[in-house]
Parts: C-alpha cells; sequence; structure tokens
C-alpha cells in the first residue's frame, strides 16, 4: 500500500511540472490553433533567467530566508519569461497569422532550436547547477516519503494554476481570451484588440513555463540548455490528454499522464517511461483526439 | 559483420550517407582520394578528431580537443616527427550516429591520416568502417563498447580501457564491499549497459545477489521512478554507469528518498560536476571506477600545470586520453619509418611495446585494446574525486 502511495506521489509531484507547462501549450493552442513548439524551451529559459538572477543576487539574498528569495526570483523570471513570450509571438507568429497552418508550425520549430542554441552559446553547453536549492527534510505520509521541497513546489504551483483558472473565468480580459477562441473574427468585429489579448495569452502562458524552470531548477538542481525538450513533448502529451484549448484538461491531463508514466515505469521498468507516455499521445490521437474534456469540434461554414 | 544485426543495418545506412557525402566532397577536390595522401611524405601529418561539439555532451568536446591539441603543440614545438608537422582538424560528432558519419566522412575527404577522436560509443559504431575503407587506423580515446570490437576491424585501436576490464574492477570492488542487494542502473546507452550487463555476470558468478537492473532515459530531470525501484529493492550497492548529469541527479534523488547505502558511478560520469550537481552533501563518499587520470598517477601534477598554462582551464574526462592518442600516433608514424600509410601504421602499433601513456606502459592486446588498462577506485572528497584509499 504505502509503494502505491510513493507512486502516486511520484506522479502528481511530476504531473505538477508538466500542468505548469502544459498550461501554456493549450492556451496558446485554443486561442490561435497554433502548437508553439517553442514552449518548452520557453520553460528552460526560465531555469537560466532563475540562475541568472540567483548567481548575481546571491550576495544580497545571503541573510534571507531560501524560499522568500526563491519566490521572489520566480516571480522576476516569469515577468522576464511573459516579455520573451510576447516578442516570440511578435517576430515569429504575428507575421504568419494568415499563412497556411504548417509555415507557423515550421517557424515554432525554428523558434525552439533558437532559443536552444542561443542560450547553449551565452551560457556554454555545460549542465549548471543551481545556486540555491531548496533541500530540508521529509515528510511520512502512510509509509510514503515526501520532502518538503516537493510539498513547497506543488503548493506554488497550485497557487499559480488556480490564480491562472480564476483569471480566465473570472475577468474581463478572461472573458475576451474565450471569446478568441471561440470566433476571433466575431471578436475583432466587437471591438476586442485581438493582437492584444493574443499577447496577452503568451505572456501568461511563457510566465508558467518560466515559474515551472525556476521550481526544476531549485528543485532538481540542474539545468542545461536541452532540459526543455522532452517536457515540452510531455506538456503536449499532457495538453492532449486533456483536451488541448482547455485549460482545466490541460491540468488534467497532465496529472494524468504523471500517473501513467509512474504506474507503467513501476510495471515494465524506467527504460519504458517514454515508449508509455508517447503510446498515450497516439491512442488518444487516434481513439479520443478530443482529450478528456475536450470540447466538441464543431465545423465552422 | 556477417550476422544480419540490426546495429549493422543502421550502420550501412549511414556509411552509405557518408560515401555518398564522401563522394561529393571528392568530386569537389578533383577526386584527390585519401588513399593518395599516404604517398605524400612531405607534407604534414593529419589528424582528425570526431568529438562531441554540440548537443548533450558538448561538455566534453573542448576537453578532448585541448588534450589533443597539447600533444600536438609539444610533439611540433620538438620538431614534429622526422621533420614533419602535425596538424589536428576537429569535426563535430554531436554523439549522434548521423553527425559522426558526416564528420568522418569530411575528414577522410579532408585527407586525415590517423583518426584520433570518438567519445560516443553509439556515435563512433558508424565512424568505424567509414574509416575502415579509406585504410585510415582509428586510436579511440574515449569510445569503448565492446561493440566496437565485435567486428574485429583491424584499423580500430581502443586507448581507453573497456567496459570488459572497467566491469570486472566494478564487481571487484562491490564483492569486497560486501554487499549484499545490488542495483545496476543504466541509461540505455551501448556503452552504459554494456558494463551493467557485464558486472551483472560478473556478480552472479560471485555469488552476490543483483536486486535490481534497469535503464532510465538520459537528458530527463525526474528519476523518481528509478529511485523508487531501488528502494523497494532494498538494494544497499547502487552503480550507475550513465554520464554525470543524470547520475547527479539520481544521487540526490536516491538521497533525499533515504537511500542510505553506498553508490557508485562509472568513468563517464566522473567530473566534478556530478557533485555540484548532486550536491556536495549528497555526493561524499560516492565511489567511482575511472581510467588513471592526471591526478592519480605520480607526475600527473606537472600535466595538468601544463594544461592549464596552454588553455586557461583545468583539463576534464579524456584529455589525457585524448593527448595519449595523439602521441601513440606520431609513434608509430615514427615506428613506422615516416610512412603514413594505413597498413604500415597498424602493423606499427601493433608493434609498439612499452611506450609510456598514462595508464601506463602500452602494448595492444590483439584485440586491439589496452593490456594495462588500469581502473582506479575513486571516491568523493569535497568537491571532488580522489583516489580511495
Amino acid at each position: 500500500m504505502d509503494y502505491v502511495l510513493q507512486l502516486i506521489l511520484n506522479g502528481l509531484f511530476v504531473g505538477t511540472f508538466y500542468a505548469l507547462v502544459a498550461l501554456g501549450y493549450s492556451m496558446v493552442y485554443g486561442i490561435i490553433k497554433l502548437l508553439n513548439f517553442a514552449h518548452g524551451d520557453i520553460y528552460m529559459l526560465g531555469g537560466f533567467v532563475g540562475f541568472t538572477l540567483l548567481t548575481v543576487g546571491s550576495g544580497a539574498l545571503a541573510g534571507g530566508g531560501g524560499i522568500i528569495a526563491l519566490v521572489v526570483v520566480m516571480a522576476l523570471a516569469m515577468v522576464a519569461t511573459g516579455l520573451v513570450g510576447l516578442v516570440l509571438e511578435r517576430v515569429a507568429y504575428r507575421p504568419l497569422r494568415s499563412a497556411p497552418r504548417l509555415s507557423v508550425l515550421i517557424t515554432a520549430v525554428g523558434a525552439s532550436f533558437a532559443l536552444e542554441y542561443g542560450v547553449a552559446v551565452g551560457y556554454g553547453p555545460n549542465p549548471r547547477a543551481y545556486p540555491v536549492t531548496v533541500g530540508g527534510g521529509a515528510v511520512h505520509l502512510l509509509g510514503a516519503r515526501i520532502t518538503y521541497a516537493q510539498l513547497v513546489m506543488m503548493a506554488i504551483a497550485v497557487i499559480l494554476m488556480f490564480g491562472l483558472d480564476t483569471l480566465v473565468r473570472r475577468t474581463r480580459s478572461g472573458r475576451a481570451m474565450r471569446a478568441i477562441s471561440q470566433d476571433p473574427r466575431a471578436c475583432l468585429l466587437m471591438g476586442v484588440n485581438v493582437d492584444q489579448v493574443i499577447s496577452r495569452t503568451f505572456f501568461i502562458g511563457s510566465a508558467l513555463a518560466g515559474a515551472a524552470g525556476v521550481m526544476a531548477g531549485a528543485y532538481y538542481g540542474k539545468i542545461d540548455f536541452l532540459m526543455g525538450f522532452i517536457i515540452g513533448l510531455k506538456a503536449f502529451t499532457a495538453a492532449v490528454i486533456g483536451g488541448i484549448g482547455n485549460i482545466r484538461g490541460a491540468v488534467l491531463g497532465a496529472i494524468v499522464l504523471g500517473l501513467l508514466e509512474s504506474f507503467g515505469t513501476a510495471w515494465l521498468g524506467s527504460q519504458w517511461r517514454d515508449v508509455f507516455a508517447f503510446a498515450f499521445l497516439i491512442l488518444f490521437l487516434t481513439v479520443r483526439p478530443t482529450g478528456l474534456l475536450g470540447e466538441r469540434v464543431t465545423e465552422r461554414v | 559483420m556477417s550476422t544480419p544485426h540490426r546495429r549493422a543495418a543502421v550502420g550501412a545506412a549511414a556509411l552509405s550517407l557518408a560515401l555518398a557525402l564522401g563522394a561529393c566532397g571528392g568530386g569537389l577536390k578533383e577526386g584527390s582520394s585519401s588513399n593518395d595522401s599516404g604517398e605524400d611524405a612531405k607534407g604534414d601529418i593529419k589528424l582528425g578528431m570526431l568529438t562531441p561539439l554540440s548537443g548533450s555532451s558538448a561538455a566534453i568536446g573542448p576537453y578532448m580537443k585541448n588534450g589533443a591539441q597539447l600533444a600536438v603543440d609539444e610533439i611540433n614545438a620538438a620538431g614534429g616527427v622526422d621533420g614533419r608537422k602535425l596538424a589536428l582538424t576537429v569535426e563535430d560528432e554531436a554523439c549522434d550516429p548521423k553527425t559522426a558519419a558526416a564528420g568522418a566522412a569530411k575528414l577522410v575527404t579532408a585527407g586525415i591520416n590517423v583518426s584520433v577522436g570518438g567519445y560516443c560509443s553509439s556515435a563512433t559504431l558508424p565512424t568505424l568502417s567509414i574509416f575502415g575503407k579509406a585504410d585510415i587506423p582509428m586510436l579511440i580515446p574515449a569510445a569503448n563498447s565492446a561493440d566496437l570490437l565485435k567486428s574485429k576491424l583491424k584499423n580500430v585501436f581502443l586507448v581507453n580501457g573497456t567496459g570488459i576490464q572497467q566491469s570486472q574492477a566494478a564487481s571487484d570492488f562491490i564483492k569486497s564491499k560486501g554487499s549484499k542487494a545490488v542495483a545496476l542502473l543504466d541509461d540505455n546507452t551501448s556503452y552504459s549497459k554494456d558494463i551493467t550487463t557485464r558486472t551483472a555476470d560478473n556478480l552472479k558468478n560471485a555469488g552476490v545477489a543483483v536486486a535490481n537492473k534497469q535503464s532510465v532515459t538520459a537528458g530527463e530531470s525526474d528519476y523518481s521512478g528509478a529511485v523508487t525501484a531501488v528502494m523497494r529493492a532494498k538494494a544497499d550497492f547502487v552503480y550507475w554507469t550513465g554520464y554525470y548529469q543524470e547520475g547527479g541527479l539520481l544521487i540526490k534523488q536516491l538521497r533525499s528518498a533515504g537511500y542510505k547505502g553506498d553508490i557508485m558511478v562509472a568513468d563517464g560520469a566522473v567530473d566534478k560536476k556530478l557533485v555540484e550537481i548532486a550536491g556536495q552533501a549528497n555526493a561524499q563518499g560516492t565511489y567511482a571506477t575511472m581510467t588513471q587520470t592526471p591526478a592519480t598517477i605520480p607526475g600527473g601534477d606537472a600535466w595538468i600545470a601544463k594544461y592549464k598554462k596552454a588553455f586557461g582551464s583545468d583539463p576534464g574526462p579524456y584529455s589525457p586520453q585524448a593527448y595519449d592518442a595523439v602521441r601513440i600516433a606520431a609513434e608509430a608514424v615514427k615506428e613506422a619509418k615516416g610512412s603514413t600509410k594505413g597498413e604500415d601504421l597498424i602493423t606499427a602499433l601493433e608493434g609498439i611495446d612499452g611506450f609510456q601513456i598514462f595508464s601506463g606502459k602500452l602494448k595492444f592486446t590483439p584485440e586491439h585494446t589496452l593490456s594495462e588498462g588500469g581502473f582506479d577506485i575513486l571516491v568523493v572528497k569535497g568537491d571532488d574525486f580522489a583516489l580511495n584509499s
């Protein structure tokens, strides 16, 4: 029983990272039907921005508590990655908005490589060890073990997700986002500033990925310029499982994917982890392309 | 090559690609095939090196390149080999078979006489026959999977100890620690898996129980699945045979999951960065099986100082082996009376006996591996690995 509980905790923890990245994927797809393959690299960038801030500010932070410093750095990194997301949209995606879907997809892959190897040029190809790591003890819960660091990470992620959900469901700009995902042209005619809302979506999505990047750096203790690649694909899988375009679906999909991986590896062995995860991507795309919570796709004439 | 092996098929595909590329390049140079270079006895002796300059192992490239360059500069400063200078050309291997095959074809087109590169075994594999067809001997400084020796190509020489020697050292040490349940973890690459498989066999023969053996995916951050399996198997000794990035994460995650037993890593994970990633407190006392390094041999300090003076940074993994590969190549040309023909060099290499390199006195076995490939057991002390006493 404690073993099963441990597997569930492992799955939930990994799932929260997937969720933070999957949200951005899903939001952008929901609003402009673009698979932003550079999104995983925004996560990586968040890790590096946090690394830089922590390295530069380590003297000033020395006295303060680790967690508070980390939250401040995370907030700054979120602003920075959000701005990068804005620029990315403005430079790489907006000029192609009326171009065929394939062109934008290819630009997205291009943007992904540009970010990866741009960081490799700037920071070098070596992995970097994070200057601050969340350590501390662990609590035992019915025989399973969870560290304080994991609890803090999960709490931060839940707060961020809750904030996003409130923003999208209860505010004016959230309503504009939802409206645009329904029909951008009608929104334009109704006087909604579509470009601005799309920019805002990119900002929020990228900021969440950036936060996940800082959290990954602080928890795992290592960042490198390719760290966004696999998690980008996993987040995409999570978004598809949950129903791409659906925000709550992205979180659900990420948790489901985390649990599937955790139990899948326990059952078949670690080398099967990715086989398992991506087999589920194929399964969902063929059997239930709208995902668990996806809206029914209605043909617009 | 006689068995229709899947890896051979991949190699063949890469080879045909490389040949196509090579043919294009050759055409541009008006058909100056590499075989001609052997008769060109006056020009520079050209050495080629494939090493990862991009991709996940890009950190290693400069270590190997600088190690080789140091040897080239020293030999040239001492007048070269029979008055001829050495020249080093470096191409990217990216730890990727396709990139490596293309890089090998480039080096062949550039007319190199000896190859002194090869880091990732999986990427080095398709280059063996590319260099073989061009009659170019290979002194491989780092890649050491037993797969490299399977097709018994006569141009292939391993300057690093092989998985056979390393797994022997590992299982001897594990046995001496009196472990009851061993967990063997690899990253599913040919290099890493070869060592865990051989170590498992050795341990079984020695009567030590292997409680858990699994492969993880490299390049991920979360290894909680593997860690949970190790904990569940109640292992008291973990041996990781992949590279240092994942190694550091595994050590950290094992320790924070409450693992109290011993941890040992293989040579690919021996790097200061492992300690940095795992955190000093977690990494203390971690053992490693490692080919002898300048830090562990007499007179090594002087070599490190030389390297530092030339490149402004410390030598890293495989700097010494790359340095040795160049020196062995120069020695072979000398022994072959200045000939740079492939056959002459191979005969000369097989004849070398007692040439001093870092791992001891050089004498290649009939399989073209080191006869004296001493593996040391290192242990993490402070922020780096030191010899275990």
